[in-house]
């Protein structure tokens, strides 16, 4: 047992925080604290990607022959935490993390050519296509149709909770291809490009006043079969496989980190009766227990990366990451708001042009906190309900 | 980083899983609580034998030299049976101050990883609680040949088999520790039981005998000395802590299977079975916060003392809700004697209480 981290990494951790900082426009590093969300800026996340790319880090957890750094599973960790902790935006998620891993995984030669060269590009925006309005936790009896015609698909459905699908140019989809044999087996996973005919994209107003969640309407869409990635029928084996394919960012403990330290910072400039928040002893407590639960699941997360080994099925352990996670997500979030107290109630809109001028009496940092704590309720809902990883854990664990 | 066991510690976890499992048997640990003095002492010597008592101990006194993530994989074999033998008080706490005192102790030593000597801590005195630097109203003043202790100590755990004491006491140099034999004239005990059926003493310490040769440690000295002994014995606890909550699991999740109420196995109940997993995911995560307090251990003391502190905090409320919850899982029989999850539940209560409950601790992580 060594629970030393490895002195090398403190070198690498300079490196990586030294060109980040050189590269990260304060521009978008200003838009990304202020809104502190996922999903900020799809423009400002393309350029991020752009720059990195250049110095060829915009893909690094990606197998070097596509793309990748190389790094180790620690590298890539205090890369990532440098720059959450630097205020840079993620790449586009369902591009650099969940549509490429399953592309140069299963993809044929022309699909890595044309999508991972993209992805790691930043040259567009992707969204993801897989829940329903009948089928969110139940994803395996999606209605979604794919009938082959030749060459093509025509794909006649609907999803629903497609984050950036109005500012994407392709979404990853699963469609069913098969209705004849059991639910899993009849699903394939199918690239669309999203201005073809056919496609309907509706904004959902959501909770916090932005409306990035989207409905997408396929209406007799036609596809060429070129874009099924991968075999017919395999769909659900490969979005398992990309569910699966990185056990620890549902822990989202870059963001739980990041968002705990600007709520010590919250506390300490928040005054109540004169004093700073951070004396008062309710908040004390609460910001020292929040803080052993962060730092717990950060060692949660280092076990993972280390490859400790396990008596439980390994599932049950990313499950446990994400309960915490997500947990996190809204108890964190929940004390900023708590530390602004009343002022927490101004609305604020998510327009530049409507932003709030900051003076004394509304501080930039009160903005945006009430909105991200908002949708932080959605962080025990999406990539499987609370209630989904806890019956994953009682099988998976206890045979239960 | 490596979170595996080194081939030494495999071997030791080996040895006391074996021992352990076999050995200390529910009804075994329920027939040492008729015993007058509640711990068995035939185990006690297996305990030296296998070199368990002298894993801190360093290879110039005739130990181990061993680290405190040995103890750790030690403990939490321990906590998985509930194990109440004076292991913290001895190996941990009296094994470090012993190692750190200014005067040579390399008798007491040698008999400590021998098994002859059992060493408890007598600090706590009436009217204060975990009081970790406050003055002490024992008092060591210069008279006879050396000195005369006097005081009221409190809760000494496992007080009625440790054959000397560490009496904390203000002495002419401020804060001193004071090895002082059991039964020396002037030092009265009364013994008593605790929940988990392990025992303690109250000490009345009145015109003790105090030569030079007993004093271990005075002022600064002492003070970072004790606090060092504290916080890694509050980590044992903390260790045995996951082992209990790691066993109840195992237990939790068999009776689950096998106990049959409206004409299924009671684990066919989503709410049992959610109930499982967050006891699945407080243990996961304890383990990691124990990991980490494990990784601050050999840091600068502030450093150490906080992490220590954010550790026994977070592992503490993670222990209360799986023995609070094991205890509801199993019904009626949660509450009994026969069952393990109560046996369990006890003694979480009483590893919560020594040396910094939740509260104390929390203000220390807060400070």
């Amino acid at each position: 047992m060594d629970l030393a981290i490895d002195r090398e990494l403190d070198d690498f951790r300079a490196m990586v925080r030294e060109a980040i900082a050189e590269m990260l426009p304060p521009r978008i590093a200003e838009l990304q604290k202020a809104h502190g969300g996922i999903n900020s800026g799809h423009a400002e996340t393309l350029e991020w990607t752009r720059i990195l790319n250049e110095r060829g880090w915009s893909v690094p957890h990606w197998p070097a022959e596509y793309g990748g750094t190389g790094w180790s599973p620690m590298q890539l960790y205090v890369f990532n935490d440098e720059a959450s902790k630097a205020w840079a935006p993620d790449t586009c998620w369902g591009a650099t993390h969940m549509c490429g891993p399953v592309i140069y995984t299963f993809g044929s030669d022309a699909q890595k050519e044309t999508f991972l060269t993209a992805f790691r590009e930043g040259r567009y925006f992707l969204a993801q296509g897989f829940s329903e309005p009948g089928n969110g936790s139940d994803l395996a009896r999606l209605r979604t149709a794919a009938r082959r015609e030749g060459d093509r698909y025509i794909v006649n459905g609907q999803k629903i909770w497609t984050g950036g699908a109005f500012a994407s140019e392709w979404g990853f989809f699963l469609v069913r291809t098969n209705p004849d044999v059991k639910p899993q087996a009849g699903i394939s996973f199918l690239m669309i490009k999203l201005d073809s005919p056919g496609v309907t994209i509706r904004r959902i107003p959501q909770i916090n006043g932005d409306a990035d969640l989207c409905e997408v309407f396929l209406d007799n869409v036609e596809v060429p079969a070129e874009n099924l990635i991968g075999e017919e029928g395999m769909g659900w084996t490969y979005a398992k496989f990309l569910l699966d394919h990185e056990r620890t960012t549902s822990s989202f403990i870059f963001y739980n980190k990041r968002e705990l330290a600007r709520a010590k910072a919250l506390a300490a400039a928040e005054l109540i009766d004169g004093k700073p928040a951070a004396e008062h002893p309710e908040f004390r407590s609460r910001i020292t227990r929040l803080e052993a639960e962060v730092t717990a699941l950060e060692w949660s997360v280092l076990r993972e990366l280390a490859n400790e080994e396990f008596k439980y099925d390994r599932t049950a352990a990313a499950s446990t990451l994400k309960v915490v996670g997500s947990r996190l997500q809204q108890a964190v979030t929940e004390l900023q708001v708590d530390l602004l107290g009343p002022r927490a109630l101004r609305f604020h809109a998510f327009e530049p042009e409507d932003r709030v001028d900051a003076g004394p009496l509304w501080p930039t940092h009160a903005e945006g906190r009430t909105a991200n704590a908002l949708i932080a309720r959605a962080s025990t809902i999406y990539g499987g309900t609370l209630q989904v990883q806890k019956g994953i854990i009682s099988k998976l664990a206890f045979g239960l | 980083m490596d979170f595996n066991l080194s081939d030494l510690q495999r071997m030791l976890l080996d040895s006391a899983e074996r021992f352990i499992g076999d050995h200390y048997s529910l009804e075994h640990r329920r027939a040492l609580r008729d015993t007058a003095d509640g711990i068995d002492h035939s185990a006690w010597q297996t305990f030296a034998e296998l070199g368990w008592l002298a894993i801190l101990v360093p290879e110039e006194l005739g130990g181990l030299g061993g680290a405190m993530t040995d103890v750790a994989v030690l403990a939490g074999a321990l906590g998985n049976r509930c194990v109440r033998e004076p292991f913290t008080g001895t190996a941990v706490l009296a094994a470090t101050i012993l190692a750190g005192a200014q005067s040579a102790q390399d008798a007491v030593v040698e008999s400590l990883v021998a098994g002859q000597a059992r060493i408890a801590l007598a600090h706590d005195e009436p009217g204060e609680r975990y009081a970790d630097s406050a003055p002490r109203h024992s008092a060591l003043v210069a008279g006879g040949p050396g000195f005369v202790l006097s005081g009221q100590k409190m809760m000494v755990l496992d007080g009625p088999t440790a054959t000397h004491f560490i009496v904390t006491a203000q002495g002419p140099e401020g804060l001193t520790l004071v090895l002082v034999e059991d039964g020396a004239d002037g030092v009265a005990r009364s013994d008593y039981a605790l929940y988990d059926d392990s025992r303690a003493s109250d000490l009345t310490l009145s015109g003790v005998t105090v030569g030079a040769g007993q004093i271990l440690a005075t002022g600064e000295a002492a003070q970072a000395l004790l606090s060092l002994a504290l916080d890694r014995a509050r980590v044992t606890l903390a260790a045995q802590s996951v082992g209990s909550m790691e066993a109840e699991l195992e237990i939790c999740s068999a009776y689950l299977k096998e106990r049959q109420q409206f004409g299924h196995p009671i684990g066919k109940f989503q709410a049992l079975q959610h109930i499982m997993a967050d006891m699945f995911v407080a243990t996961h995560q304890a383990r990691s916060m124990l990991y980490f307090a494990l990784s601050r251990l050999e840091q600068p003391a502030s450093v150490r003392e906080r992490a220590v502190a954010l550790a026994r905090v977070h592992i503490a409320e993670a222990a209360q809700l799986v023995s609070r919850q094991s205890i509801q899982l199993h019904g009626g029989y949660g509450v009994t004697d026969e069952y393990e999850v109560s046996h369990h539940y006890r003694r979480q209560l009483v590893l919560e209480k020594q040396f910094g409950d939740i509260g104390f601790s929390l203000a220390r992580a807060s400070a």
